[in-house]
């Protein structure tokens, strides 16, 4: 027997069997147009690509940030001609001092060797120098919370204008400067990927508008036997976000690929300066973020073409 | 069921395609709309089937003025109605089950139950064996015919068929009238467009008769006896 119309019966806009549908149609269209989606996943992959190269980045220097702040370090550096009695003059300066007390004495031969160590690259250069080029310095461990509370800074003033010292570094001072510039890189990242995604959704919009055009006569058929905008719809969209997934994995893979050379092939030859920055990979939420990221501007792209047929 | 009042459908100044028409469709009727090409009658099915609004007049179809719709209520409304379009309308590139299944997914009809559905809709038509090949791969007819079943998978309140044999032989062109009927019996009223009046002769249904977009008669034609056609009983007179 036929359905007998009921007046006000409201029935679902997308029925529960439709999602499959959706996903086995927009995995269909995919393949069908796999030329035209390739281009829309590659664009997907490399704005996130760059994004992502900001984000380890920035990850590894914030690592690098959070070991440096555990053990916060002033150190007083001796000017070559620095005579001991200024050096015990100082040294009982921050004896009387309870906050930079905890000190160590570096002579010149223990830098030098330090640097050797660090920098073994360079340890050719400094053996050709007819002199060792690095001075005394006392190095005074302070605790992270008395760094962050800028009490230190009349103190470190008065320790400047004793005669011998040529230098008072704080570390606080460039952990600040550098927290700065992993904040500089975050933006920087954030925009270029920001700039390059809303590109590939517009990428993605434009490949999903040609297949719409390709299956107009279709979608005609779709409305008159029945199919709602969002039966329609749903297949683009999904294929969209499909495209923008697959685009956040190969970012992910290709990143994972270029971080995995550079530890290969860059860090063991330029020692440690490099190291910290390749430290460690992108963590997990920051992997699914990316992909996330991609999934987003998939279906913001399909989602503006679609949005067009009103 | 399907009342017209007045309805005039002009696509420009120089161009009426209806003019004044009025009629009306009761419940369970099975009415063919009759006239020449160019005489208005793939118009008039599209106005019931709200692919187009009329100039002027009301277009009413099962209890709803078809002017006064909100777009988001078309979707609703035409999964009351059955239609078999001249071009036939299959998605070529969707197997016959596809195009039957395609239909059931919009009605909600769980997926596990597509199959036993389209091929029994299928069966009516006699082309259950061709249930995975492409709308291509098959005849005029055939197309016709899956046409047909998809536009009865749902059994609709309302069943609209324009030139539904416009290219059958006569034997299954009598085949395809049965299936009208059958569906008819069911409850399902049957609007059928066709210029084939010795078909409608032999069925013995009310008809619409349309010329230069006015209707210009209204009858139920006396069906020939039976002894007439060679003792054929495909038909019977319903009204």
């Amino acid at each position: 027997m036929p359905r007998e119309f009921m007046p006000g019966r409201r029935e679902p806009d997308v029925p529960s069997g439709a999602v499959g549908y959706f996903v086995r149609e927009a995995l269909r269209r995919l393949w069908i147009s796999k030329r035209t989606s390739f281009v829309a996943i590659a664009m997907i992959a490399m704005s996130l690509l760059i994004l992502g190269a900001f984000l380890l980045v920035s990850e590894n220097l914030e690592r690098a940030v959070a070991q440096w702040q555990g053990t916060s370090r002033v150190t007083i550096y001796f000017a070559p001609d620095a005579t001991p009695q200024q050096i015990a003059a100082v040294d009982a300066w921050l004896g009387a001092h309870g906050d930079l007390a905890q000190r160590k004495f570096v002579t010149r031969e223990q830098a030098l060797s330090r640097f050797r160590s660090y920098f073994t690259d360079l340890s050719d250069v400094v053996s050709q120098l007819d002199e060792n080029p690095f001075p005394p310095s006392f190095e005074c461990e302070v605790s992270p919370r008395l760094a962050q509370s800028g009490a230190l800074a009349p103190q470190l003033s008065e320790l400047r204008k004793y005669d011998g010292v040529d230098e008072v570094q704080f570390d606080w001072e460039w952990i600040a400067r550098l927290r700065r510039l992993v904040n500089i890189i975050n933006i920087a990242g954030f925009i270029a990927g920001g700039i390059l995604a809303i590109a590939a959704a517009f990428t993605i919009a434009n490949v999903i508008r040609l297949t719409m055009m390709l299956y107009r006569e279709e979608i005609e058929i779709m409305r008159l036997v029945g199919a709602t905008e969002r039966i329609i719809r749903g297949p683009f969209i999904i294929e969209g976000i499909l495209q923008g997934i697959l685009g956040g994995i190969v970012a992910v893979v290709m990143l994972f690929a270029l971080f995995t050379a550079a530890r290969g092939f860059i860090v063991p030859a330029r020692s440690i300066l490099w190291g910290f920055l390749f430290a460690v990979f992108l963590p997990w939420p920051k992997i699914a973020g990316l992909v996330a990221g991609g999934m987003v501007a998939g279906w913001f792209g399909s989602w503006l073409s679609v949005r067009e047929r009103g | 069921m399907i009342h017209f009042y007045h309805v005039t459908k002009k696509f420009d100044r120089y161009s009426t395609a209806l003019h004044d028409v009025t009629f009306q469709i009761e419940k369970g009727e099975f009415v063919f709309v009759t006239g020449p090409s160019g005489a208005g009658k793939s118009t008039l099915l599209k106005l019931i089937l709200r692919q187009m609004l009329p100039s002027e007049g009301q277009v009413i179809v099962n209890g709803r003025n078809l002017n006064a719709m909100r777009r988001n209520q078309i979707p609703y409304f035409r999964r009351e109605i059955g239609m078999v379009f001249q071009d036939f309308k299959l998605i070529e590139r969707m197997t016959v089950f596809e195009n039957l299944s395609f239909i059931l997914t919009v009605l909600g009809i769980p997926p596990k139950e597509h199959k036993k559905k389209a091929y029994s809709a299928l069966r009516a038509v006699s082309l259950h064996h061709k249930m995975n090949s492409y709308p291509l791969q098959l005849s005029g007819g055939e197309q016709q015919r899956v046409a047909i079943a998809r536009a009865l998978i749902n059994d609709p309140l309302v069943l609209i068929a324009d030139e539904p044999t416009g290219n059958l032989d006569p034997d299954l062109s009598n085949d395809i009238v049965q299936i009208f009927n059958e569906a008819n019996l069911r409850g399902s009223t049957i609007l059928l467009a066709t210029h084939d009046r010795d078909l409608i002769r032999r069925s013995g249904r009310r008809v619409l008769s349309l010329l230069h977009g006015r209707l210009t008669d209204e009858k139920i034609p006396t069906p020939e006896p039976i002894a007439a056609r060679g003792g054929e009983s495909l038909f019977v007179n319903w009204s």
